[in-house]
């Protein structure tokens, strides 16, 4: 057959068309995702949307730490219409000059402003044309310098440097979402309803244990012991022993450099304030009791070919004595009844030598050496708290052993995490990590400790109408090269148990050197102030309930009564002021009745309730408060007058020394309720 | 009917359809538009509404009032022994 001229085009056209279906077909459905994908690159933007991070509250639902979004400005000075009205614009925003020279010059094409600025306070700006802006999510810290140290900051690519925001950053961080905008002319990109959008995930919220009053409270006590005693720094934590919770951690340092929770980081030789854990442990093991009596010898002692001094010159002392007067010579001699294992048992279960567990990315685990590293000298040295390091956290901790009848607890500083919908995904519970010492042994402890603050070396930090009970401590410090002990620089430490009877809170401070070098006298001030501002303040911060009741405990059975053995001793006029103070008042005031009844057997005296009428006015016009008579105190112990006056409905403040009558206005006169009662407070 | 008429009503069903679906197309870019604004002011006031919030937890925090009124109106803290703490009055039943 022979094709003609005309049918051979054809042929070719048709040809051509099928290979044009062909390929058409083999594009559009062998290759269609492929052309699809790269469609979509080319019509279509992505864009992240970053998440928000979580909120860090405290426990009562206080903001801590929130993140907030913000922009950044940038301009297209070639796109300006009206240069004056946006340099006037950037100037009232406080944009620097040499920036808005820039912001308006022609010559230039893109100028990226310095400052974030909230969307509000820049809308103005932000519908001019040729200002273009950049959102960002800013991460307000902390208010107070202490919180930033505990719980860190965000650097400016959203990362999180130190501290909890760090530990924790897998709940607080969040994830990124995305959106898709179709592209549009001049570089513009549009929302289409038909593109996915993939929303952001915010941070989990962080709800702490932390009191932002008692947080406050104690790093204002803390700044100003530190500028009164001209110390280089200190720490100041407060726990609750019932649970374990921080409620409280402040950190000061002189240096620059120390910018961390440093009661975190930071171990200390802890001096005497660990001496109530080898007494406690001589008690479990009944190895001591704490009416036996040791030989001081007058405050020298030889072992080992070491002199041991005390402060407290006695040629013997009662075990009670001992952990009142911080006898190192004493507890030395007793700490010899345990074997060196035994006495890095006890040391270890106190938790010393290892990390709490708390959440911060480097917490100290402080120091304790196993036993064959231990020279002759060792076994005295941790008697007396030295040739050990502790981290503030990790002594406060072992004393919430004590406060709470002897378990060791894990410390608890978040107290649940919550998920954007508020559902709680993390609760922290009580979790004993052992027991220290037996109910009884704990009972007795804090009978001790009550001694040293009613009577012993930390005179200075007893309360006029609440018991407090503690240990102060004052260890050399250690060189900075870690050679040897720097001549004349101290590490002075108190360990506060409040109320005595049923602890709330175990209140440590530590001051780096301060002047006045004795713990009792520079850091238990610190605690009662700290306390003294708790208590006015009513913020929750204390379980009133736990704070009514009867006058303080009295001593039970075997018990401590070393106050008034000592001063009848006469050996209490060897140090600074509080503790003559204390001995005159051991001496001269007797015992109430009540106070020599069993501790439990005391029934709290059952006053009347009182009603408020909220409605009424509290002082109706033309009516007087109904007149009472100020009740005799004459020869009653202070705290126990300072409550008759309570009772009485008056108000107490104390004035030092005083003599004649013990009240102004006198014993009989009457007042009005609530009338300031002058009270000295030796008498 | 003829041919050229059925054309032109193709030609004009397609007009209108392509100018319903462009309207459409045209409305949703507006709302989206108007979506994502509304979404940026509401951040944009979050915003605020939290700077807000922070200036006033700091201004009215225990750190800054404490000293402002130490050092204005001479407060001090009062030592424990001027508070006292009046016991709850207790709730009563069956009255």
């Amino acid at each position: 057959m022979r094709v003609t001229r005309t049918q051979g085009l054809h042929l070719i056209l048709v040809g051509f068309a099928l290979a044009l279906v062909a390929r058409s077909g083999w594009v559009q459905l062998r290759q269609r995702e492929r052309w699809q994908a790269e469609a979509r690159d080319q019509q279509t933007v992505e864009r992240a949307m970053p998440a928000v991070r979580g909120r860090i509250l405290d426990a009562a639902g206080i903001v801590l730490v929130d993140s907030r979004e913000l922009v950044r400005l940038d301009v297209a000075p070639t796109e300006i219409r009206d240069r004056a009205a946006l340099a006037a614009a950037l100037r009232r925003i406080g944009v620097p000059a040499p920036f808005v020279q820039r912001a308006t010059d022609l010559e230039r094409k893109w100028v990226e402003l310095p400052g974030q600025h909230l969307a509000t306070d820049v809308a103005d700006l932000l519908a001019m044309r040729g200002v273009h802006p950049r959102r960002v999510i800013e991460r307000v810290p902390p208010a107070t310098a202490g919180l930033r140290n505990l719980l860190g900051v965000v650097d400016r690519e959203g990362r999180a440097v130190g501290g909890v925001e760090a530990a924790l950053d897998g709940a607080l961080r969040g994830r990124d979402g995305r959106t898709v905008l179709v592209r549009a002319g001049r570089n513009g990109a549009l929302t289409s309803p038909e593109e996915r959008v993939e929303p952001p995930v915010p941070g989990r919220t962080v709800v702490l244990t932390l009191h932002q009053g008692l947080q406050d409270i104690a790093e204002r006590a803390l700044a100003d012991a530190i500028a009164a005693l001209g110390a280089r720094g200190g720490d100041v934590v407060v726990l609750d022993p019932r649970d374990g919770a921080i409620r409280a951690l402040a950190s000061r340092r002189a240096r620059p450099d120390a910018t961390g929770a440093t009661a975190l980081t930071e171990p200390y030789e802890p001096g005497s304030t660990l001496k109530p854990f080898v007494a406690a442990a001589l008690l479990d093991r009944g190895l001591a009791r704490i009416e036996e009596s040791i030989p001081t010898y007058n405050g020298r002692f030889t072992l080992n070919g070491r002199t041991i001094a005390d402060v407290h010159e006695a040629p013997s002392l009662t075990f009670a004595e001992v952990m009142q007067y911080s006898s190192n010579i004493g507890i030395v001699q007793f700490a010899q009844r345990l074997s060196p294992r035994e006495q890095y048992g006890v040391l270890r279960d106190a938790g010393f030598g290892m990390v709490t567990g708390v959440p911060y990315p480097s917490e100290s685990p402080g120091r304790l050496r196993p036993v064959p590293e231990w020279s002759l000298q060792s076994p005295a040295s941790l008697a007396m708290g030295y040739e050990i390091a502790v981290t503030p956290l990790q002594l406060a901790l072992a004393y919430g052993a004590i406060a709470n009848g002897g378990e060791l607890l894990e410390p608890q500083l978040v107290r649940e995490i919550r998920d954007a919908e508020d559902r709680v995904t993390f609760r922290a519970s009580r979790r004993v990590v052992r027991r220290l010492m037996s109910e009884a042994t704990a009972r007795t402890m804090r009978g001790l400790l009550r001694d040293v603050v009613e009577g012993g070396t930390a005179t200075a930090a007893d309360l006029a109408v609440y018991s407090l009970g503690g240990k102060s401590g004052t260890a050399r410090r250690t060189r900075d090269d870690g050679r040897g002990y720097e001549a004349g620089a101290y590490t002075a430490s108190f360990v506060g148990l409040f109320p005595a009877e049923d602890p709330q809170l175990v209140i440590l401070v530590k001051l780096d050197d301060p002047q006045g070098a004795y713990g009792g006298v520079t850091a238990a001030p610190v605690t009662k102030a700290v306390l003294a501002a708790a208590i006015a303040a009513r913020d929750g911060a204390l379980d009133p309930s736990g704070l009514r009741g009867p006058p303080p405990a009295p001593r039970a059975a075997g018990e401590s009564g070393a106050g008034q053995v000592v001063a009848a001793a006469g050996v209490m006029d060897d140090t600074a002021g509080p503790r003559g103070n204390a001995a005159t008042r051991g001496a001269v005031a007797p015992a109430s009745a009540s106070e020599s009844a069993p501790v439990g057997r005391a029934e709290p005296p059952v006053r009347p309730p009182v009603t408020f009428d909220l409605a009424r006015p509290s002082r109706p016009e033309g009516v007087v408060d109904s007149l009472r008579a100020v009740p005799d105190v004459t020869g009653l112990p202070t705290r126990a007058a300072v409550r008759a006056l309570h009772a009485a409905g008056f108000r107490v403040v104390l004035v030092g020394v005083g003599a004649g009558p013990s009240t102004s206005p006198a014993a009989g006169t009457l007042l009005p309720g609530g009338t300031l009662v002058r009270l000295p407070s030796v008498r | 009917m003829r041919g050229r008429t059925f054309l032109l009503l193709g030609l004009l069903a397609f007009v209108v359809v392509a100018a319903g679906v462009i309207w459409r197309r045209s409305v949703g870019v507006a709302q989206a538009r108007t979506l994502r604004e509304l979404r940026e002011t509401r951040g944009s006031l979050s915003a605020t509404e939290a700077a807000l919030e922070g200036a006033i937890r700091d201004a009215s925090s225990r750190a800054r009032l404490a000293r402002t009124a130490e050092e204005r109106l001479g407060m001090r803290i009062p030592p424990e022994s001027l508070v006292i703490r009046l016991p709850r009055p207790t709730p009563v039943v069956g009255r």
